[in-house]
């Protein structure tokens, strides 16, 4: 799965967000609010082909937390991310 | 005929041809006129009698309530087409063509279309993508000036944002009316946001060549009781983000505009003020933007 062309993450100072920029996309009035772990694990599969298990490797690689912690955290925030409409596959 | 003017520190020209039959009263203009041979013009509108043939890739068809203008947008090998009616069941009225970097535009009324409105929709496209790379937004909101700050009230049309500003005139002393639908916010060197009278106030002819240091975004929300609530970083940005004009999918102007939408929301207080259309929802706004 991928990440749909035209959300892209804007910062500012320590605050995310999901913003819909692209081409057709006038009409999504929803902005995503990202803490900190979910901006990292964004910045590391925009563009890529990803699936739960490379959210849950990027998890363990950055914070100090098992496999079985992180692919729970990961399939959630997958979870909210495909909710949200800002996954295809 | 060629006058220039000057909104929130942007000059620009309009030149309308001498055998032109239809020009309209400038008079929303007259507060911002400058010398007309600035040569440090951002942009400059041109009106003729027919652009030429255009080989047209839509890019943007904007979804309408019924009431509010129409645009469509598109690219071509000259740069940006845009048409706008004052409705979507309206005729055309202004098809205008900009070039790349949006500095010259090239607008052709029809014969069915208004000259003001024709002229005035194609000025303020014109001028919000050429200054959106530049620290500033044309907003879609009502200002009120009071004590030497300025408020922007933001909503949907319809909800509310004009009665705000009428009700702190009514209710909050020292109170004037800045701009009544399309002001513009100016991110200066030093990070302060500034807001500016514009020729553009929607319904209500309030042209101001004024400006004033932004006191707070006011989102203004229809509700049974009057409550104003302090936003965060990411729900003030979104406050602004849906009340300010621009081509979003571009990305050079997506990236500009952020870049003042940050700087705004990093030093502007933003709320949302659920409220009563009364006075006492002024009074409570009032404390609120006051008191931060």
């Amino acid at each position: 799965m991928k990440i749909k062309e035209g959300f892209r993450m804007r910062s500012i100072l320590d605050a995310h967000m999901v913003v819909p920029e692209g081409p057709g996309m006038e009409g999504y009035n929803k902005m995503i609010a990202l803490n900190a772990s979910a901006a990292y694990l964004w910045e590391n599969v925009e563009g890529k082909d990803f699936d739960v298990m490379t959210l849950t490797s990027l998890l363990v690689d950055k914070y100090d937390i098992d496999q079985e912690t992180a692919s729970r955290d990961a399939a959630k925030l997958l979870g909210e991310w495909v909710e949200a409409g800002v996954i295809e596959d | 005929m060629r006058t220039c003017c000057e909104v929130a520190g942007h000059k620009f020209s309009i030149e309308f041809p001498e055998s032109y039959t239809r020009v309209p009263a400038l008079a929303q203009y007259s507060p911002f006129t400058v010398e007309p041979d600035s040569s440090d013009l951002l942009f400059s509108l041109e009106v003729v009698e027919s652009l030429p043939e255009l080989d047209l890739k839509l890019v943007y068809d904007q979804q309408t309530e019924p009431g509010e203008t129409k645009i469509r947008l598109f690219r071509c090998r000259q740069g940006w087409y845009c048409e706008s009616a004052p409705t979507s069941e309206s005729p055309v009225a202004a098809r205008f063509l900009m070039s790349e970097d949006f500095s010259k535009g090239i607008l052709e009324i029809t014969a069915e279309g208004d000259p003001l409105f024709a002229l005035n929709n194609s000025l303020m496209i014109q001028y919000a993508f050429s200054t959106a790379s530049k620290g500033t937004l044309e907003m879609h909101a009502s200002v009120i000036v009071n004590d030497g700050r300025g408020y922007l009230f933001t909503a949907r049309s319809g909800t509310g944002k004009s009665t705000q500003s009428r009700m702190w005139l009514k209710a909050i002393e020292g109170s004037r009316l800045l701009n009544d639908d399309n002001p513009v916010v100016r991110v200066l060197d030093d990070g302060r946001a500034w807001v500016f009278g514009t020729p553009w106030s929607g319904k209500t002819p309030c042209y101001r060549n004024e400006s004033a240091p932004v006191g707070a975004f006011v989102q203004i929300r229809r509700c049974s009781e009057n409550k104003a609530t302090r936003l965060g970083v990411v729900e003030s940005y979104a406050n602004l983000y849906s009340s300010c004009s621009g081509f979003k999918s571009d990305r050079a102007m997506a990236d500009g505009l952020h870049a003042t939408l940050a700087a705004c929301v990093s030093s502007v207080p933003c709320f949302v003020l659920d409220c009563l259309p009364d006075e006492d929802a002024a009074r409570v706004c009032c404390k609120a933007v006051k008191n931060v």
